[in-house]
Order: C-alpha cells, then structure tokens, then sequence
C-alpha cells in the first residue's frame, strides 16, 4: 500500500517535473538555486500528497503546491536578486529553432521577471500557463477584477523594466 | 506585449530545455529529512568519541596505578580499555551503516525499518555508556578502596565492626554515582533526544501515508 502511494507519487512528479521547473525558472537565477527550489518543493508536494485525492488533475494540484512554496521561501528570505549570474541558469537553447535574436529578447525577458515580486512571479506562471483569470483569482486568494488589475500593472512593469 | 506574447510561445516549447530528474533522484529527495538526522548521529557520536579520548589521554592512569602499588590492575585496566575502543568503534561503524543505507534507500519500507534500526542502535549506545561510567566507577571505587592509603581510617573503623562507617560509604558513594550517572544521561539525552525525536517524527510522517 504505502508502496504504491510513493510509487506513484515518484511517477507523477516525474512526468509533471517540467511544471516545476518552469516555476523554478522564474523564481531563481542559477541552477544551484534552481535544484535547491526543486528539492525544496518535492519536499513539500510529498508532504502534501496524502491530501491530494486526485480529484484535480496532478498537474493542477502540483503547480499551487509548488507556487506555495517558492512564494513562502523567497517571501522569507528577501535575497536580492543576481542578475549577473544568469548565464549559468540551466536554460538550453533547442538546437533547431535556435534564432538569437528571439532568444536574446526571452533573455531579457527572464530579466525583466526575474525583478518582480514573489506574487507577480506566481501570476506571471499562472499567465504563461494559459489559466484563466478565475484559476488564478482562486489560487492566489484575490479576487478576479483584483487578478486582471495586477496583471496590467504587471505588463507595464515589465515594459518600464524593459524600456528604462 | 511583445516581448511576453513571444515568451508564451517559445514557454509551451520549454519543455525539453530542463536538465530532467530521475525516479531515484526523487526518492532520494524525499528520503533527505531522515538521512541528515541520521548524518548528524554519526558526526556527534564521532566529536564524542574524540572529546573523550582527548580528555582520557590528559589523565595517566598508569601512572595513577604505580603510586597505589596497584601495578596488576594495570594489565586489567588495559583490556578492558581496548574492549571499549572497540565497543564504540563497532558503534561508530553501526552510525555509518545506518547513514549510508538512510540516504540511499528507495523505499518507504526499507527507510522506516531503517529508521527503527538506527533508533535502537542509538539507544543501545547511551545504556552502553551509562553501564560503561558505572561499572568504571564502581571499580575505581573498589581500587581505591584497597590500595588508596586515604582509606585506612575508614577501613579500621568498619574492621571494628562499626557497620555505620560501612553504609555510610556505600551510601555517599551511590549518591555520587547517581549523580554522575544521571549527568550523562541528561547529557545523551540532549545531544541524541533532539534527533531521535525528529526521527520519529518523520517515521509517524511515512506511517501516516501508509
């Protein structure tokens, strides 16, 4: 019994690892960081796995869990953020649809997010994840007009950081 | 926005640009509260180990021996020196077997035996210890009973048969020992309780999830 719950818990994460990371990628800016956020929130989804009762989709459940988590850890630590060390962040460039001009703007893009605020990373996720702005209202416990305000000031932040 | 619309194409895309973590790294993962306690176990039980045999070296007993003219508990003293060593080396062996096994395992099941395992051998060390000090002092006591020329008086008075004199010894020399015993235990007690504890919490943790 308790082999298949962790056995599947394993599985799971597994095939969803990549929502995780891509959490990841917004809150950190080097990939030592980056494993540490990930263990950390393994941590913390196994934790939560007995409450889970599959009623959601994993993927669905895992995302909050984890957003939870990296809001919780960089709300506690307000580490200034280091941008210089982006190089080193575990980002590979496909091969194939490499062009460096669009790679240079996501460059800068990463950069421009990487300055936001623990909650305004969390709406940017849930952003690029194509949730709707009810999802969001829901999992950031605000309220729907409150969740497509943010993310405006959050675009013209953006557009200020990348404009300076 | 531009710049965000592009970054939403190319985050759908993102997919295979993660270096991917494997089933094993995973379990490991979440197997790491348990082995950094466990880790913590060996690296204390080893500073111990060092802390008193550096205290041990300070204090000559041999030569303690030769005044009291006790020279034949020399040898004794010497064997029974050596079976300590290697009680508490076998101990330290027994930490790091756990350690390692802790860290690498891959089951619940496994874990949690193991974490029962190092919980005993851990208790199995402090009652070595505490038998260890009080058979240590009851024969340092013994010793110095017979060869120590401070206790001539007293031994004079009991051979008068004046048994007073004799409870009264046994009686200040077992408060002694309680109190030292009772140091150490509140000393394993801190040093290993805070652990042990935070081991069993993390094993009512995997039995709950059982």
């Amino acid at each position: 019994m308790s082999e298949s719950l962790e056995q599947s818990f394993v599985k799971q994460l597994k095939e969803n690892q990549n929502i995780v990371h891509k959490i990841c990628r917004l809150y950190t800016v080097d990939s030592d960081s980056h494993n540490d956020l990930f263990q950390e929130i393994t941590i913390q989804l196994w934790k939560a796995f007995p409450k889970f009762r599959g009623e959601a989709k994993f993927s669905t459940w895992a995302y909050r869990v984890a957003l939870n988590t990296a809001i919780t850890l960089y709300r506690k630590n307000t580490r200034s953020i280091n941008t210089s060390s982006f190089e080193n962040h575990k980002f590979f460039i496909a091969q194939e649809d490499y062009n460096p001009e669009e790679e240079e703007k996501l460059k800068l893009m990463y950069k421009a997010i990487h300055q936001l605020n623990d909650i305004d990373k969390a709406l940017v996720f849930m952003y690029l994840e194509d949730k709707d702005y009810q999802e969001i209202a829901e999992t950031l416990g605000i309220s729907e007009v409150n969740a497509r305000v943010k993310m405006n000031r959050i675009k013209t932040k953006l557009i200020k950081i990348l404009n300076p | 926005m531009e710049e965000l619309d592009l970054l939403k194409k190319s985050w759908k895309k993102d997919n295979q640009k993660f270096e991917q973590v494997s089933e094993s790294q995973i379990y490991k993962m979440i197997h790491r509260i348990s082995s950094s306690n466990v880790k913590w176990i060996l690296i204390i039980s080893i500073l111990e180990f060092v802390a008193w045999t550096s205290i041990s070296l300070c204090f000559n007993t041999d030569d303690y021996f030769k005044k009291l003219h006790a020279e034949s508990f020399i040898t004794f003293f010497k064997i029974l020196n050596v079976i300590n060593y290697a009680v508490i080396f076998w101990f330290i062996y027994k930490f790091y077997k756990n350690y390692v096994k802790i860290s690498t395992t891959t089951s619940t099941k496994q874990l949690m035996t193991d974490i029962l395992n190092t919980r005993k051998t851990v208790q199995y060390y402090v009652v070595y210890n505490l038998s260890m000090i009080t058979v240590s002092m009851i024969l340092g006591f013994i010793l110095a009973y017979l060869y120590n020329p401070k206790f001539d008086t007293i031994k004079f008075q009991i051979a008068h048969d004046n048994y007073g004199v004799l409870f009264k010894m046994i009686g200040i020399f077992g408060g002694i020992l309680f109190v030292f015993v009772f140091g150490f235990w509140l000393f394993y007690k801190l040093l290993y309780g805070i652990l042990l504890r935070k081991l069993r919490g993390n094993y009512n943790e995997l039995k709950k999830i059982e």
